[in-house]
């Protein structure tokens, strides 16, 4: 499917690291003995930019990085369940602003925290396995989608607690869902990606209504009319094996599989016909030893840079929107050994956390 | 707003009803709505939700000044490339001048070419080519095609300085041999030109006419940067060579190999060149009035014909009344900044200014853009002075310190209470009353991790570090930062940790149980004989009999029973509310007809080789089969009578319509669903329903 001949070879980008910056190693803290899943900084309010959070275990952990390398605990959320274990976390916000941590894992259900009231505001039922990720839509963020095991994915109404969508079906995905990504501008269009090895893009444009109509809904959340779509716009075979993490970048879509790389395609979708379109591979950006699934890259703010760990615990941060892509630095510590699950950049890209499996958050600042 | 305001204009076809509904939408006039004083002033504070806004957006445009988003310097080249001058150069052959050579030099090409360096035979030359133009005839009275090669090269100016344009040459090719087929040649296109002009490699004649030489002769005509065409003749040596197609790496290029130099070989081309200045830019006569020349009464009509006027309709008091304003030259009213397009325009909206709600009209008149300020996302940012945004939500608070303080120290209570007061989170709440009563809160002791000194490369030391927690002190409203090393496991977090679980993530109940077991519990008195060897009308009725029985007997059970665990909607995993699992409706075989309908539509879409009003039969066949449940052969009669009356309106109306859905009559006849006679009677429902629509249009 991918097209490929005289002139289209992706550009791929040279593992010499630039030193455009470089990153020294300023914190770490050993949250337990638990694997880290997901570690976020909340993008969604300008006030809290250098708020983060993690989650691990039955655990979310809400933190504050300080100047000078610091690292504070704000609060701390356990689940009843003792044998939750939180794969994923998003941050968004209620209409008034209070911001919101949501998260979910092997239970599939998704914990919505009021970081205000430090209480639940709703918890999300619906998904019939674990929660791979979950994402907040920025420009309404009060929408978040939901990836799931259970094949489908889910669009939620946190100030309503209403389930307004599922992307599954005759042309959803075969396997786990394992990411899923807003598109930045077109607010109908997200991506999602899992175990089936396809990436595949969706227009809610057909079924808006439904995303109004769930702002308004004044009555019980379990009696509206959750629809299916059932039919992607788009269905992109861009690798052939579990991909586990898709962002967009503006109307391109980056992806990673379990093939040391990430990459940087543009989606051809044909208007009349849906379903059916080309792929073009415009970039790719290796990543050594970053061979098992459930690895996950982290962009800045304004997506210039991406970071991504591996499973020998070193960090990789590649410059997004250059061609050919620039490695910017290669982050390694001698004890920093385990596999990183995820990384978080901070808004302005200065800051760069990871969180590891053997419990352990490093944090890594840029020398000036 | 510092458009041009537009409330002068007046709706003078007021009578005229077929083009005022659409200006009517375009533009509603304030002065159609009459307002009380009180509503007056109303609707002036609702204009003045603009305001804000507005200077918010004044002050970012001024710091944007130093350094324009990637969207403006997009726009800002577009708006140059249009701008920018070029020369047209229009090349011809005249009949009367070219006599001797005659029609046989036909078809004619003209290129542009640039020489290429690696030239290795001394009689041959190379040259990357772009633009074929193919001349068929000469420039004559009564012969239009293909007479012309019109090319667009950059301006003197670029030509003599820029080394990426200079060495360019317009080459001519004639192959005299191939009149036969020129006739095929007719309105070739570019690409086409370029391919036919290579397949047909071999002898021919060829000239060149140097684009510096041809700059020379320009630069003496003063009147070209006036607008003012040139026309000059320039004689062309052609000589005899071979061609060559070279590819190199793409196949564009083009090898001349001259053979033995002698005066047959050559001959000479009277070539007439026309030079003109032109820009990109369309103008249009009504661009040239400004606006002090012109009567206001005419202003509105010049004002919507100029191409880069876009209309800005703001909405306020309700979308009753709106503000009108031209802007021209696509910029944008609240910035000023030009846009380049309409297109650009809209980007340069949504992208820079999402506190307004746009929307786009493009009709032959207008353009226009509806405005109104986006209330969704409408919320206060405004912060009281000497009040720290960013600690609203996530601030530190002290179990341990606390306490202290509230015991021994009014200070302490001065530094919880104000910061209670202007958190305006209602989130707060929660934990205030523990605030006050005792200043105790569930909350997490603050803890800093400091570097951790087995780090070698860590940047901190223990001293700057002290320091560090020292100046931080006071910045985080006296909670202290506790230089300690504790493991999260270990520390007192910990505890609270699980003192939280309590309270905190309080869940509804969520253990999914299968419904169905639930059922069976209830029902496994008649279960048994249900599975048992009896008769099925015997087993019926005792089903029937028990299940009565059951009912009222065991409804307080079975309710309670039904009422004491969580239940969910089978197709959307949703829990169900009470009233929905005691009602008699079942989310189990639920068909979503708007989902089904637009995914038939979807379907049908797929189809190439389908008319459009093929499928339309389709689709409201498929609709009405699915809504009434059209299952049997046999229900497909009653299917086709009903169908023709609940459509026929719309059929009559239509006769391609009505010529499919009788097509697919006979198609169900074809296949003996459908007997003549049903037939019959659809066509006499829907003679019927023609003559009805007769009717009303003869009375």
């Amino acid at each position: 499917m991918a097209k490929s001949g005289l002139g289209c070879e992706p550009a791929v980008g040279s593992l010499t690291a630039s030193r455009k910056r470089e990153y020294k190693v300023s914190n770490r803290v050993h949250e337990g003995k638990r694997p880290l899943y997901a570690i976020a900084f909340n993008f969604i309010d300008a006030r809290y930019y250098d708020i983060f959070a993690t989650v691990g275990g039955n655990r979310v952990t809400v933190y504050r990085c300080l100047e000078g390398g610091l690292i504070a605990v704000l609060q701390a959320y356990v689940d009843e369940e003792k044998d939750e274990s939180f794969y994923t976390l998003s941050w968004a916000c209620d209409i008034d602003g209070t911001p919101f941590l949501v998260a979910g894992g092997s239970n599939g259900i998704i914990r919505v925290i009021n970081a205000g009231t430090e209480k639940i505001h709703k918890s999300f039922v619906g998904h019939g396995d674990s929660v791979n990720e979950i994402r907040t839509q920025a420009l309404k963020p009060s929408l978040v989608v939901s990836a799931s095991k259970d094949e489908s994915v889910r669009l939620w109404n946190l100030h309503t607690g209403i389930c307004i969508l599922i992307f599954a079906g005759a042309g959803g995905h075969r396997n786990e869902v394992l990411s899923v990504d807003f598109h930045p501008s077109d607010i109908y269009r997200i991506a999602s990606c899992g175990m089936d090895n396809t990436v595949r893009i969706w227009s809610m444009k057909e079924f808006w209504t439904y995303v109004e109509k769930s702002f308004t809904w004044t009555d019980l959340p379990s009696k509206f009319p959750t629809k299916y779509v059932q039919f992607p716009v788009f269905i992109a075979s861009v690798h052939c094996n579990y991909v586990d993490c898709t962002r967009w970048l503006g109307d391109f879509v980056l992806s990673k599989s379990v093939d040391n790389e990430i990459v940087l395609w543009e989606p051809k979708t044909k208007e009349q016909s849906p379903g059916e379109g080309a792929v073009d591979i415009l970039q790719k950006y290796p990543v050594p030893e970053c061979d098992i699934w459930f690895i996950k890259f982290s962009c800045d703010f304004h997506y210039n840079s991406a970071a991504i760990g591996n499973r020998e615990g070193k960090i990789f941060v590649w410059e997004l929107q250059s061609s050919p892509p620039g490695l910017i630095a290669r982050l390694s510590h001698a004890q920093c050994k385990s596999p990183i699950r995820q990384t978080a950049m901070s808004f302005d890209g200065s800051t760069i956390l990871s969180c590891c499996e053997d419990g352990s958050i490093w944090r890594w600042d840029t020398v000036s | 707003m510092p458009g041009l305001p537009l409330a002068v204009r007046e709706t003078t076809n007021y009578g005229c009803s077929c083009s005022q509904s659409r200006t009517d939408q375009m533009c509603r006039q304030q002065s159609r709505v009459r307002l009380s004083a009180e509503e007056q002033l109303a609707a002036e504070e609702s204009l003045s939700v603009y305001c804000k806004p507005v200077e918010l957006y004044n002050i970012l445009q001024r710091r944007a000044i130093q350094s324009p988003s990637f969207l403006q310097r997009c726009l800002q080249y577009k708006i140059q490339a249009k701008r920018k001058r070029r020369i047209q150069i229009t090349i011809s052959l005249i009949g009367g001048q070219n006599a001797e050579v005659g029609e046989r030099i036909f078809p004619f090409y003209v290129l542009l070419a640039r020489p290429i360096d690696d030239t290795v035979a001394k009689h041959s030359s190379a040259y990357r080519l772009s633009h074929p133009r193919v001349l068929n005839n000469f420039n004559e009275f009564g012969k239009k095609d293909e007479t012309e090669a019109t090319f667009v090269i950059p301006d003197i100016k670029k030509l003599t300085t820029d080394a990426r344009v200079n060495n360019l040459n317009i080459i001519v090719v004639s192959k005299g041999e191939l009149k036969g087929g020129s006739g095929e040649n007719h309105l070739l296109k570019e690409h086409e030109a370029l391919s036919s002009f290579l397949k047909c490699e071999g002898n021919c004649f060829w000239g060149k006419i140097p684009v510096d030489s041809l700059c020379l002769s320009l630069e003496k005509c003063v009147t070209l940067s006036l607008g003012h065409r040139t026309d000059m003749l320039s004689a062309v040596n052609m000589q005899r060579s071979i061609v060559q197609p070279k590819y190199l790496d793409r196949n564009d290029c083009i090898l001349f190999q001259t053979q033995d130099m002698d005066s047959t070989s050559t001959f000479q081309v009277q070539v007439s060149i026309c030079a003109q200045e032109v820009a990109a830019i369309e103008t249009s006569p009504y661009d040239f009035y400004s606006y002090d020349d012109i009567p206001t009464s005419s202003l509105p009509h010049v004002i919507r014909l100029r191409t880069g006027n876009v209309l800005f309709n703001y909405r306020y008091y309700n979308n009753l009344l709106q503000k009108t304003e031209v802007t021209e030259d696509f910029s944008c009213p609240f910035c000023l900044v030009k846009c380049a397009s309409f297109k650009g325009l809209s980007f340069h909206l949504n992208s820079s200014h999402d506190l307004f709600n746009f929307e786009f009209w493009v009709t032959e008149e207008y353009q226009a853009v509806n405005v109104s300020v986006r209330t969704d996302m409408w919320r206060s940012e405004v912060v009281p002075d000497g009040i720290d945004p960013r600690v609203q939500t996530f601030f530190y608070r002290s179990n341990f310190k606390r306490r202290r303080r509230s015991k021994n120290s009014v200070q302490a209570a001065s530094h919880v209470h104000p910061h209670v007061l202007v958190s305006p989170e209602a989130a707060i709440e929660g934990s205030h009353e523990e605030y006050d009563n005792n200043g105790t809160c569930s909350s997490q002791r603050p803890h800093a991790y400091t570097a951790d000194t087995s780090l070698t490369n860590g940047c901190n030391d223990g001293g700057s570090y002290k320091d560090d927690v020292k100046s931080r002190k006071s910045l985080v409203r006296g909670a202290q930062l506790l230089p300690t090393k504790n493991k999260f496991e270990n520390g007192p977090q910990h505890r609270h940790a699980e003192e939280y679980s309590g309270h905190v993530l309080s869940s509804p109940d969520t253990t999914g149980v299968c419904g169905s077991t639930t059922q069976a519990s209830t029902s496994n008195d008649f279960a048994q004989q249900a599975s048992g060897i009896n008769l099925a009308s015997q087993n019926m009725l005792q089903f029937a009999k028990m299940r009565k029985i059951s009912d009222e007997r065991a409804d307080p059970r079975n309710r309670a029973l039904l009422q004491k665990r969580q239940f969910f909607h089978s197709h959307r995993a949703q829990p169900m509310a009470l009233e929905q699992v005691f009602a008699d409706r079942d989310s189990e075989d639920e068909v979503d007809d708007d989902i089904a309908d637009f995914e038939d539509r979807r379907m049908l879409d797929d189809f190439v080789d389908v008319t459009k009003d093929e499928k339309q039969i389709m689709h409201l066949w498929n609709s009405f089969v699915r809504k009434q449940r059209v299952l049997a052969d046999g229900h497909i009669p009653w299917a086709c009578e009903a169908f023709s009356q609940l459509h026929g309106q719309n059929l009559v109306r239509s006769p391609a319509l009505i010529w499919c859905w009788k097509l697919f009559m006979i198609k169900l006849w074809n296949h003996s669903l459908l007997d003549a006679r049903t037939m019959n009677n659809c066509s006499l429902i829907l003679e019927r329903c023609a003559n009805e629509n007769l009717v009303p249009k003869q009375s």
